[in-house]
């Protein structure tokens, strides 16, 4: 047992993680072709425009649901909502934000052209910790926006006049999921401008000019969309119950700053916080990269309801240090 | 100063330049006494493993026919361990760090420094002083951080004596963005700068084999220092700091095999539980003012009285050789960036502020390496060690573990204040542990 | 002593090992207490320390002896302290006199309740050691390489003014005036502000009590480090001396006690201890 749980700690997760993404993305994008279909409740960017894809992102489901009249939340399509929201936070609680890291179609296009732009030997960017905490705050706005937005649909704010039905899903015009995703099954439609209406017309200008901003960005930027996506800002309400945790022990900490130099995001808080044991923070997508860089024994540490599954231990940091130099 | 200049230049007065000369043929033998002195008392204690030989005869040979740089190569000295010795491999020249622990060294020192003055850097500066016109052609630089101000000051005397002096810029403090960046500019400026110097510029693939030679030596360092965890003393903390002194003079690759030879040794001891001393042997941590040969001083006498140091925080040797490299990406900018932060981020030196890591370190060693004392070293004039004293100590008392403060440097008259402080220290440890 | 390899040592009932010394080997002095089993003092004697420290202990020691009458294979366990006491090789072992000023500081003031803040001044040093409820060391702390403050520099005031050390107590209590300011830390210096303070007209007794304000106040900063408690107790040679054992009162702001003799209780710990380290001793040979 013990042998087995060193084995783990010395393991190169990157590596796993790398070809974990692959089959998750292929399954997602490709899982209808083997009629596959893990559900519309996912709790990542599943997209659905993708036309054979294995299961599809909850916040279009979302957007649609809250485009109803009020009164009718209390109705029969009230279940239906509660039902959704319910099977999201469980199939999100199981694994926590290791579905940005692990899954999330969209977050495995900018791990590629991280790759891409290494092959080049082009320089990575980053932001100041304050400018990243002023970013930071963006996606909750998103998340605010994409609940209300749909909201002002069927029922009327302040006695202003409600919204037409073009102002439906939102976040799905503006998503670079929709418009990169399905050009994996050979579907470019989505790389268009919608002039059936001004507003699907506005929409979906800002939905390409975000797309290029997501392609420059994240090859420049680790990560680029991640501090900004609404998903991330859901997953975080519910985040602390989740049953996969990131355990920090501070005492350990020698605040080396390893692990904030290999965080993808820029999460500084994962160096300089020594006071919460539960380290996941917002912008925290569980690739465990920390994890990996960290040399302290049992500093940071990897629990699946308690259990630790993967732990920092300084044999496992020396021997992924070897491997990096030994894959030259 | 004038007289300095003078002496390291062709128009020396004679009077000046025959003090000078029997000043350098008295350093020199006194130098060969102090080394052989402190080996003597190194080697006098029962049991040390075989694979110490090395390391003994390595500073017995070192010294024995007066103290030479290494040949053949361009040589960069430098003044701190936060001078990346990695910049300087890559660069394809030798780094000797050149902090120095003799008391023959210090004398000279003395001679044009404040008497207040720590003898670190009274030593070091002294040291390249009566060397200069041996060594004043083989040096191509000497590289000095901005940490504290003696050495800064000791820079600007340096560079009137005739060295090529370099200044490495570090913030004084570690933790805003802006002292990461300044200080992340400072040694990418270093880079390049090393490379003019050495004529061989720096490649990523270059520093990529260095930082991987360096972090074999952090995994051997921390190996050693796991196997003082253990309740069964297998190695003295004068071993130890003879072990990471050598790394300030040996080449990476046979100090690499001496150290794993070692391991071997000690794990071996390990498997037989063979201890090195008596078992009670109070388990102590040394922190404050580094042990730099032949200056074991302290380390010597508190082994001698029956303790053994199982852990340390000094720049000379914990400090030195813990913490590794951790880059992301293979390209110059990422490695270089990521060789700063590993200077700066987890640095305890109390020229920073704040420097609560420094106590925070110590509490998790206290705890690690069940130590039931702490000895702090303070060189008389390094006055932010003496100062960071006061809050190591409360710290320490919080945490109830006995702290002993002995400022000190590096003559012997106060060997018997010394003794009597660190017995009654020990037999406190015992008292305690008899209480529980 | 080690009575096996003594061949003076009597064949039949080789001692009764019915008492235990203390040799407290200091700079200036040689202080030895002898105890019996019950942890009664039957002898001491205090002696000038001198050149030859392992001749002049034997000496003191023998005719310690001779006085009270005891033989020396009476005497089951000898331990040494101070500076001197790795370099009396008849002592069976050694403890540090911070440890030895410690044990004998609890027996010395047993009267008056425990002791938590132990100050002694000796001939080259000052001490401040804090002790916990049991009466072990928990913190002390020393001067460093220099003598401002310790027997010495009385002894250098002394010998300015012309007088004995022990009449310098007397001499404070005559001033009248507010005592004179000492700046100089160091010995040395101080020697000459004191000979200018003189030349400048003022009156010894000021002076004399300036002098023991100065020591005083160095103490009370030494003292703030390890942290006073009561109660604190005040030995060594210089206790003796009621001018300084007033500053001393005055700087700390709360009385002092000092033992009836207070330059041999560092000796009379180390008894203590010898007599404690061959019960044991004796109980580990038993089984």
């Amino acid at each position: 047992m013990n042998s087995f749980k060193k084995a783990i700690n010395n393991a190169h997760l990157s590596r796993f993680r790398f070809y974990f993404q692959i089959a998750s993305f292929v399954l997602l994008i490709y899982g209808g072709y083997l009629a596959i279909n893990i559900g519309d409740q996912l709790p990542t960017f599943a997209c659905i425009f993708s036309e054979h894809r294995g299961g599809s992102c909850y916040l279009l489901g979302l957007q649609h649901q809250m485009g109803t009249p009020w009164s009718s939340y209390f109705s029969g399509r009230g279940i239906g909502i509660l039902v959704g929201l319910l099977t999201f936070i469980g199939l999100f609680l199981v694994f926590n934000k290791a579905w940005c890291g692990f899954v999330c179609p969209l977050g495995t296009v900018q791990d590629w052209l991280t790759i891409l732009r290494n092959k080049f030997k082009i320089r990575y960017g980053g932001y100041s910790e304050p400018v990243f905490q002023r970013l930071s705050k963006i996606k909750y706005i998103l998340l605010a926006l994409l609940i209300l937005i749909p909201m002002a649909i069927g029922n009327s704010f302040f006695g202003l006049a409600t919204l037409n039905h073009d102002f439906g899903v939102p976040f799905c015009q503006i998503c670079p999921g929709r418009t990169l995703l399905p050009i994996f099954s050979g579907d470019f439609s989505q790389l268009a401008i919608d002039l059936s209406s001004k507003t699907k017309m506005v929409f979906t200008a800002l939905g390409l000019l975000i797309t290029g901003i997501f392609l420059a960005g994240s090859f420049i930027k680790k990560r680029f969309f991640c501090l900004f996506c609404p998903m991330s800002a859901f997953h975080y309400i519910f985040a602390k119950a989740a049953l996969l945790r990131l355990n920090k022990d501070g005492a350990k900490c020698t605040r080396c700053g390893n692990c904030y130099r290999a965080c993808d995001v820029g999460i500084r808080a994962i160096a300089d916080d020594l006071e919460h044991k539960n380290i996941v923070k917002d912008d925290c997508m569980m690739c465990l990269k920390c994890v990996e860089m960290c040399p302290e024994q049992g500093c940071l540490q990897v629990k699946f309801l308690g259990v630790p599954v993967f732990e920092a231990t300084e044999d496992g940091f020396f021997k992924r240090m070897r491997g990096r130099d030994d894959a030259k | 100063m004038d007289f300095l200049s003078e002496c390291g230049g062709v128009t020396m007065q004679s009077d000046l330049d025959l003090r000078f000369v029997r000043m350098q043929k008295t350093t020199g033998l006194h130098l060969a006494m102090e080394a052989e002195n402190t080996l003597q008392q190194l080697t006098e204690f029962a049991d040390t493993p075989q694979a110490m030989t090395y390391f003994y005869e390595l500073f017995r040979n070192f010294y024995k026919n007066g103290h030479q740089l290494p040949a053949g190569k361009k040589v960069i000295g430098t003044m701190c361990l936060q001078v990346p010795d990695e910049l300087i491999l890559a660069a394809g020249a030798v780094p000797v760090r050149m902090c120095s622990g003799a008391y023959a060294y210090e004398q000279v020192g003395a001679e044009f420094l404040p008497a207040k003055s720590c003898p670190v850097v009274k030593a070091t500066t002294g040291m390249l002083h009566i060397n200069q016109p041996v060594w004043g052609e083989d040096v191509s630089a000497i590289v000095i951080p901005t940490t504290c101000d003696q050495k800064k000051k000791g820079g600007e005397m340096l560079k009137e004596m005739g060295y090529p002096v370099y200044i490495l810029e570090m913030p004084a403090s570690k933790d805003s963005d802006a002292a990461r960046f300044y200080w992340q500019e400072s040694v990418k400026k270093f880079a390049l700068d090393l490379g003019e110097t050495t004529g061989t510029r720096i490649t990523s693939a270059a520093l990529q084999a260095v930082i991987g030679e360096k972090t074999e030596c952090c995994r051997l360092f921390r190996k050693l220092n796991d196997l003082r965890k253990g309740k069964t003393p297998l190695i003295f903390g004068k071993d130890i700091f003879l072990v990471t002194s050598a790394y300030f003079i040996d080449e990476m690759g046979n100090w690499q095999q001496a150290v794993r030879q070692l391991i071997a040794e000690l794990e071996e001891r390990e498997q037989n539980d063979l201890a090195v001393t008596n078992r009670q042997a109070p388990r102590l941590l040394l922190t404050g003012s580094p042990p730099l040969f032949p200056n074991l001083k302290v380390p010597i006498l508190v082994e001698q009285t029956g303790g053994i140091i199982v852990a340390d925080e000094v720049c000379s040797s914990n400090r030195l050789l813990y913490d590794a490299v951790s880059y992301d990406e293979v390209n110059l900018d990422d490695m270089v960036s990521a060789l700063a932060d590993r200077y700066l981020k987890p640095c305890t030196c109390p020229c920073l502020t704040p420097n609560l890591d420094r106590n925070r370190k110590i509490v998790e060693l206290v705890n690690s390496h069940k130590v039931e004392g702490v000895i702090y070293q303070a060189f008389s004039g390094c006055l932010p060690y003496e100062m960071e004293q006061k809050s190591i100590s409360q710290t320490m008392n919080e945490a109830g573990v006995p702290m002993l403060y002995l400022e000190t440097d590096y003559g012997n008259e106060d060997l018997g204040q010394l003794s009597t402080r660190v017995e009654a220290f020990i037999e406190s440890i015992k008292a305690r542990r008899r209480k529980k | 002593m080690n009575m096996q390899n003594d061949p003076k040592a009597p064949s039949s009932a080789a001692g009764n090992f019915n008492y235990f010394a203390g040799i407290d080997i200091g700079s200036t002095t040689i202080k030895i207490v002898l105890i019996d089993q019950d942890e009664r003092i039957v002898g001491q004697d205090c002696w000038p320390t001198g050149s030859h420290f392992h001749k002049n202990t034997l000496a003191a020691f023998e005719s310690l002896l001779a006085r009270i009458q005891i033989s020396r294979w009476d005497v089951a366990y000898v331990f040494s302290t101070g500076y001197g006491r790795k370099l009396f090789k008849d002592a069976d072992d050694s403890v540090s006199e911070i440890s030895a000023n410690a044990s004998g500081a609890n027996k010395a003031a047993a009267a008056h309740g425990k002791v938590k803040t132990i100050i002694n001044i000796g001939g080259q040093d000052l001490k401040v050691i804090a002790l916990d409820e049991d009466g072990h060391v928990k913190n002390f702390t020393m001067n460093d390489k220099c003598a401002a403050g310790t027997g010495r520099f009385l002894e250098m005031t002394a010998r300015n003014l012309e007088m004995e050390v022990a009449e310098l107590g007397a001499c404070h209590k005559k001033a009248n005036g507010v005592p004179l300011t000492i700046n100089s830390t160091c010995t040395v210096f101080a020697e000459s502000e004191i000979i200018s303070l003189l030349a400048n007209g003022n009156g010894k007794e000021e002076l004399v009590a300036g002098v023991h304000y100065s020591i005083a106040r160095r103490i009370s900063r030494l003292a703030k480090r390890v942290g006073i408690e009561d109660m604190v107790f005040f030995d060594g040679g210089p206790a003796l001396n009621q001018g300084l054992i007033e500053a001393l009162e005055t700087e700390l702001m709360r009385p002092v006690v000092v033992p009836e003799f207070p330059q041999m209780t560092t000796a009379l710990g180390a008894a203590l201890i010898a007599r404690e380290t061959f019960a044991y001793l004796k109980d580990a040979a038993n089984g």
